[in-house]
This record gives C-alpha cells, structure tokens and sequence, in this order.
C-alpha cells in the first residue's frame, strides 16, 4: 500500500516536474531584465539577492547592461554587476 | 651579475612576445569561427524571415480553411523553434567573448597610460563582434514576436470562422430539392466512377498488395483479439450462473468487451489503411474517402458496442444501468442509428468535397442527416426506459429528457431554419461528445464502486495483489480508495481534453494551460506553482517514511543487538523521530518553492504572539525533549507524580501518557513531571523495601516475637539476604507492642504476593505459639432508663457514650501498590 502510494507520488511528482530557467541577482540593487517568451515582452525585476523563475519553454533575455541571450529553458542565469552570466 | 640581470629580462620579454603573440593567434582564430558563426546564422535567420514572410501570405490567404490554418500554426511553431535554436547557437561564442572581454578588462580612462594597440585592437573587434551577435539576436527576437502574432491572428481567424460555419444560413426551399437531386445523381454516378476505376486498377495491378495488407491487418487484429482474451480471460466473458453480479464485475465485463473488439476494428481499419498506402494502393482521392470511412465505421461500431455492453448485453444481469429489456434493445438501435446517420453525413461531406461537388449538395445532405439525427436524439426523449416495481415503464429523468428533447429539436430546427453549419455541429458534437461523456459516467460510477467497502479485495486486481504483497483487507480497502481516486483522475485527465479537442481546441492551447496551471498560479503578487507543491509533498513523504524506516532499523537492528537500555532506545528513537519529522517539513518547504527567509521573517514577526499564547504547549514540548535526554525515568517505570501513581506507558511530545494501577489512562503534561519532584520506584534498579507493621499483647515475651519475626522474614526465599531483612521493635502502643517486619525485595512490582506470605505466616506462627494479637474493644454500656425516686436527686446520671479503646496499632501510610 505504502509503496504503491509513494510510487505513483513520484510519478505523479516527476510528470508533472517542468523546467524552468532561474535568474538570481547577487547585486545590492534591483536589476530589471528584458525577457520575451512566446512573443511576448515582459519586464522582470528582480531585488537584491532574490531569484526567479521564467521561460519554461524557451526566450530572448536582454541583461540589465544590454546583452542578449537566447535561453532554451533550463539555465541558471547569475546577475552581478548588471553583468547576466550564464551556468 | 649584470649579465645574469640582462639575460632574465631577455627572457621575460619573449615569453611576454610569445604569449602576445600566441593570444593574437588565438583572438585571430576565434575571431575567424565567430565571422563564420555571424555569417551562418545571418543566412539562417534570413531563410527564417522569408518562411515567415511566405507563411504570412498563406495564413491571409487561407482565412476560409480551417484545417489548413491548424496547419499553418504548427509550421509556425517549428519556425519558432528553429528561430530560437538560431538564438542558442550564439551561446558558446558569446560566452567566450565575455571572458575574453573580462580578461581584458576595461578600457583605459583618461589620464591613465594607454594601452598596447594590440589589446585596444582585440578589444575592439570583440567588441563589435558581440555588437553584431547583439542585432543578430534582436532579428531572431523580433522574429519570435512576430511569429507569435501570427499565431494569435490565426487564433482569432479560426474563431471567426467558427463563428460564421455556426451563423451561416442557407436558403432552403423548393429549389434547392430538385438541385440536390440533381447533383446527387450526378455525384453518384462520378463516385462509382472513381470506386469502380480504382477498384479495376486494384484488381488488375495490386491484387497480391491488397491481400497481403488484408492479411496483415487481420493478423494483427486477431493477435489483439486472441491474445486479449488470453490476458483477460474471466474478465471478459460474464458468467451466466451468476445470478447478482457485482457493479465492478458488470463493469469490467462491459468495459472489457467494448474496448477490445473496439480496439481490434481500430487497429485492422487502420493497418488496412497503413498497409495500402504502403504499397501505394490508394491515390490522392480514395485516401481522403478512405480515411474518412474508416474513421466512421470505428466510431459507429464503438457507440454500438458501448451501447450495447451498458444497455442491453446478451445477459439480461449484466446491465449496467437498470433499463428494461425492450427498452434496452430500443435504445441500442436508436442511439446505433444516431451514431450511423451523423457518420454517414461525415463520411458523404468528405466525398462531396474530394469530388468537388457543388455546395448545393452538401446542404440538402447535411440537411437531411442533421434532421434524422435530431429526430433520433427526441426519439431516444421519449423512451420510458426505467421500469417500477409495479411494471410499469418510467421515463428519463425529467432533466435528462428535457436536455435530449432541447439538443434533438434545436439540430432539427436549425437544420430546417437554414444554420447548416450548426446543426452538424451539434449532431457530431452529441454523438462524440455524448460518447466521451456517456463513457467518463462509467468511469466515475466505477472509481465509486471501487471505493465501496471490501470492493477493492474483491477484484481481480486487487485479490492479486493481496496474494503478491501478502496486505491484509484494511490496507486492500485503503488501497482500493487511493485507486478509486486515481481513476477519478485519470477519468478527467483524459476525458476533459478529448471533449475540448472536439470543441475545436488545439492539442498546444490545452498543454500550454496544463503548464500555466502546473507551473505558476498568482495570487496578488503571491505566485506558487502547483508542480512545486506536489513536489514539496512528495519529498516531505519520502523523507518521513526514510525517516520511519532509518528509526526501525536503528531501533530493530542496531540498538536491540547492542544490547542498548530500554530507556535509551526509546529516547533515541523518539529523537530521531523528531529530527527526521521536522528534518522532512524544513525539505519539504523549500522543495515546494516557499522561500525559508520569508518563513523567518513571519515567524520573528508571530514569535511574541506565539510567545504568549503557545507558551504553555511550547514549555511542554521542551520539557518532553528535557524527559528525553535526562531520562528520569522511562516506558516500564513505576512512578509516582503528585496525586498520579503508575506505569510510564508513554512520552510524548506534549504529554506523559501513565496508567495507574486502577488500569486508568493519566495524561500528564511534561512540564509538571519537570517542575515537580517524580518518585521512581524503578529508576536504577527493581529493588524496593516492604514493612509489614504487627504488634502483640503486653505481656508477651519480646525477644520470643523478635526471634518468630525474623525467622519467617529470612525464611521467604523472594526476601533478599543481603540487604538482610530486618524487624523493628517499634514502640508501646496503647494495647499492644509494636513491631515492623522491613524485608528487601528484589522486584518491587511482586511485593504484594510476599506481604500475603509473609502475613499468613505470621498469624500461623502466632497461633502456633499461643502469642495473641490484640485489636481495639468496644465496650458498650446500656442502662435502662428509670424513674428516679423521689427527692433522690443526688445519685449522677451514667453517661451512654460508648467507651472505646484506642487502636491498639498505628498504621503506616504507604501507598499501596494495588
């Protein structure tokens, strides 16, 4: 019973698990990004030291010093000094 | 030494050259691969924009057709994607000019000595380099956008159109008949033309190809049909003894005999179809009519089955809802016919279009079939299927049949009115949709019985999995409610989205809500995401059972082998029992995505209110964690605590669960068993001393009654001898002298059994030896009361209060163990 529950848990846990790219701002400040998802343009600020998730399937992401970047949905983005740097 | 100065600096400065140079090599090489890299991607995105431009011009073009435009949309999607894989291709070369930049490092300011013209030069053409990648990157996202607003506007083109299919009228009158008959003749006649000339070429060109698909299809149909009822077996075939069969098993039967015949004509209709396109049988023409037919013929033949499995199966038992029997074979036949005339109309639409029939004909056919249809559907209204106890026939269910008489009515007046367009869509959309429905119905009445009492064990599945895991009948009917829920799910999950598929959803829209839905949910500026919180879930289980287990292999393997004290395992195991607990909530939350610092912050916030108002259940909670590490006592202790005397049964986190000797449960709170003192009868050891007080008349020799005493005491063989027993010349009482027998028992828990020994003994040695034990007398004065005589008032009255004597042996306050 215990193992039937806990695999369809998982199962349940694993379909349903989506990716998504995060971004995490190491600066002081709140840095702003560009990011267009699905043709859709959408400002994202983020505060200091917080991090947020967006893109689940793919975007253009413009840095706060200007760079672009196409994501394809599960990178790990680090802002430090409005510098976007991809992991 | 000069010379030993010259030649280091000699060498610094080539191996300074060398690396300039071997870096300008570098920079020159990846400067070449990024030229080629831009050039590329600039033809690719260019060869993007003209598809799109061209893609542009066929959505504007096919505004009228629908499928087309369904199709166009998914060309869009793949152009999306490859206009964002354009975009990633820019990744490697932009994160190596980003290094190499910040290597670099920046420009000199004013002021500051300038650069070697190397360096400015490399600067500058990565630089320019990145600028470019920068426009590239802009073109590609641009694109996207622009990609997606076609996407909405084909959106909004299908809605139109979907809107002007339902709102189109046509003219219906008395010319039109004898158009229709016209070109029905006509169109006939091209039909059986076409059928006939392909039917020639196959015979003529193709006999062995078409044999060989037919064989084909109908081994792997007969593969499906056999070998299903090999797998299935009982579940298949009802049994005609069974004279009450349950739900479930009417259920699987019906569910088992729709599916698998229907499953078998799917699979040899469409390895018919794969096998003739295969060997190029079918041409452009026949395919469509083909397709069209085969499609008609499976949904037509799965109403029937269905139908017949729930209304009117062979075995009068094994209906699934309680219909009457001629009503049952009426109803199979209507809605057979109303499945058969809304296909039909489907398959003949799609003949008219591939031969290119005039619009004409289409009408008068769709006006005809959508007629029968809403006929059929009013029809089924009327029919009293139900039948009382008196035999008397019932109708549907008033809502029930006023839904069917309102759908049935509105297909055939819309259909008389002119709304062609709607009245097929209604027609089809009863069928299919009435068949999704009319299936997801069974699904959920079988999740409910599966979650009746002892329904789960009683099924093939579940009695199987009872004999695999060995699970007794609680844990079948628990597990019978988790798959009831399941099926549930599973009912919805893949009911709901064929209903939205056959309401003109596309397979996209529907995973993109799932998405939206499973990913991000907002709240005002709150957004949680429902994946987050199932995971959070499924990794606060995991770890709680982990940690269930980790604390029965400890407690079971480890501590029992080591011979660890009782007490001690209890605490361990209680402690890691916490730590894992709370171990799994702290994993859980940041699993689901809930920032612990924000937990922090509102817990700072609360922790004075939590302060004042938890302060009582929180000081007990520490001192539940203050019993487990000191240990005063333990599960098994006799203790006593204020007025509580008792056995430890349980510690909690809160409370100390004790039973008395009186079998009542004590729930005492921790912190008063830490606050006040707690007496252990049983903390290091069982030992214990016992004092049997015994007293005997004055006059009696002492040294006699001392010898008895302590010669009964040392001759019980549960009194220790070491500490020897002991008896006690303990005072002159008001009648008698006093003694205390004080014994040492090992087990203090036995005690009373040697008290009665050891009380019986001494009475018998007593007696033996002619000692008496004196009790308190009563003596009882009674006067009768008389006439006193005249002027003799000197004599004093007696008193009538009774004279006691004092009690002879003053007992000791102990508490007694029973």
């Amino acid at each position: 019973m215990k193992k039937f529950c806990l695999a369809l848990a998982g199962l349940v846990a694993m379909s349903g698990h989506g990716m998504a790219a995060s971004a995490t701002n190491l600066d002081s400040e709140p840095r702003t990004l560009i990011v267009t998802e699905g043709g859709d343009k959408s400002e994202i600020a983020i505060g200091a030291g917080e991090t947020v998730q967006f893109c689940p399937s793919g975007c253009f992401v413009t840095m706060p010093n200007g760079d672009r970047e196409a994501l394809n949905g599960s990178e790990t983005v680090e802002i430090s000094g409005g510098v976007g740097k991809i992991k | 030494m000069p010379t030993h100065t010259m030649r280091r600096l000699a060498i610094l400065l080539i191996g300074i050259c060398a690396l300039f140079w071997a870096a300008a090599a570098s920079a020159q090489n990846v400067g070449n691969f990024g030229a080629g890299l831009i050039g590329e991607q600039q033809s690719e995105l260019d060869r993007l924009t003209v598809k799109i431009d061209e893609l542009a011009r066929k959505v504007a073009d096919s505004a009228e057709d629908d499928a087309r435009l369904v199709a166009l949309r998914a060309e869009l999607e793949t152009v999306s994607q490859a206009v964002l894989k354009s975009g990633l291709a820019f990744r490697p070369r932009l994160a190596e000019i980003n290094a190499r930049l910040e290597q670099l490092g920046p420009a000199p300011g004013e002021g500051q000595p300038a650069e070697p013209d190397i360096v400015a030069g490399e600067r500058q053409n990565l630089v320019s380099e990145k600028a470019e990648i920068n426009v590239l990157l802009g073109v590609a996202e641009n694109l996207s956008v622009r990609i997606k607003r076609l996407v909405d506007d084909i959106a909004a083109m299908r809605r139109d159109l979907f809107a002007r299919l339902l709102t189109k009228r046509y003219t219906i009158d008395y010319a039109l008949v004898g158009e229709v008959l016209t070109a029905f003749a006509d169109e006939m006649g091209d039909f059986y033309y076409t059928v006939s000339s392909w039917l020639r070429f196959v015979f003529q060109f193709k006999l062995k190809s078409v044999t060989a698909a037919a064989f084909f299809a109908l081994a792997a149909a007969a593969i499906l049909v056999i070998g299903g009822r090999r797998v299935l077996g009982g579940l298949f075939v009802s049994d005609p003894a069974a004279a009450q069969p349950s739900y479930l098993s009417r259920l699987s039967v019906a569910f088992w005999s729709t599916l698998l015949p229907s499953a078998a004509l799917a699979v040899f209709l469409a390895a018919t179809y794969f096998f003739f396109d295969y060997f190029s049988v079918l041409r452009g023409d026949i395919g469509a009519m083909l397709r069209s037919l085969f499609y008609v013929v499976a949904v037509v033949y799965f109403v029937h089955r269905l139908g017949r499995a729930v209304l009117a199966p062979p075995q009068l038992e094994w209906r699934l809802i309680p219909v009457g029997p001629s009503a049952g074979h009426l109803l199979v036949v209507l809605v057979s016919a109303t499945a058969f005339f809304t296909g039909v109309d489907h398959f003949l639409t799609k003949v008219f279009e591939v031969l290119g029939s005039p619009l004409s004909l289409t009408v008068g056919e769709s006006l005809v079939s959508t007629f029968l249809t809403g006929a059929l559907i009013i029809l089924i209204g009327l029919v009293k299927p139900f039948v009382d106890a008196k035999g008397t026939a019932r109708p549907w269910h008033p809502a029930f049949r006023f839904l069917l008489f309102g759908l049935g009515g509105a297909t055939v007046v819309a259909g008389l009115l002119g709304y062609i367009g709607l009245a097929r869509f209604m027609s089809q959309q009863i069928v299919i949709t009435g068949a999704i429905l009319a299936t997801m119905y069974i699904g959920f009445q079988s999740a409910s019985a599966i979650a009746a009492e002892g329904a789960f064990g009683g099924t093939a599945l579940g009695r199987r999995y009872g004999r695999w895991f060995k699970v007794d009948e609680t844990t079948l009917d628990q597990l019978g409610l988790v798959v009831s829920v399941a099926t549930n799910f599973i009912v919805i999950l893949i009911g709901l989205p064929l209903i939205l598929l056959q309401w003109g959803f596309q397979p996209g829209d529907i995973t993109a809500w799932l998405y939206r839905l499973a990913t991000e949910i907002t709240i005002g500026s709150f957004s949680f995401s429902l994946t987050g919180i199932l995971s959070g879930v499924f990794v606060f289980v995991l770890l709680y059972f982990l940690t269930r287990w980790f604390q029965g292999w400890l407690d079971g393997s480890v501590m029992a082998r080591g011979r660890v004290d009782a007490g001690v395992r209890n605490s361990i195991r209680t402690g890691v029992g916490y730590a894992g607990v709370v171990l799994a909530g702290l994993l859980g939350i940041s699993a689901a995505g809930i920032d612990l610092s924000n937990l922090a912050l509102v817990a700072g916030a609360l922790s004075l209110g939590i302060g004042f108002g938890l302060q009582n259940v929180v000081s007990n909670f520490v001192s539940g964690l203050i019993l487990l590490a000191e240990r005063p006592f333990k599960v098994g202790d006799w203790i006593v605590a204020g007025a509580v005397s008792g056995t430890v049964k349980k510690i909690s986190v809160r409370a100390t669960e004790i039973e008395t000797f009186q079998r009542q449960t004590v729930i005492l709170p921790n912190s008063e068993l830490i606050n006040a003192a707690v007496g252990n009868w049983t903390h290091r050891n069982r030992l214990g001393r016992v004092e049997i007080p015994v007293g005997v008349a004055y006059g009696t020799d002492p040294r006699r009654v001392h010898a008895i005493l302590l010669d009964i005491a040392r001759s019980h063989p549960s009194v220790l001898k070491n500490p020897e027993p002991f008896v006690h010349f303990s005072g002159f009482g008001d009648s008698s002298l006093n003694f205390e027998v004080r014994i040492f028992l090992s087990d203090i828990l036995g005690s009373l059994a040697v008290q009665n020994d050891i009380r019986f003994a001494i009475v018998e040695a007593f007696e033996r030896e002619r000692i008496v034990i004196p009790f308190p007398q009563r003596e009882v004065l009674l006067r009768r009361e008389t006439e006193p005589p005249a002027g003799d008032m000197s004599a004093p009255p007696v008193p009538v209060a009774p004279q006691t004597e004092p009690t002879a042996r003053r007992r000791r306050k102990r508490p007694d163990p029973v």
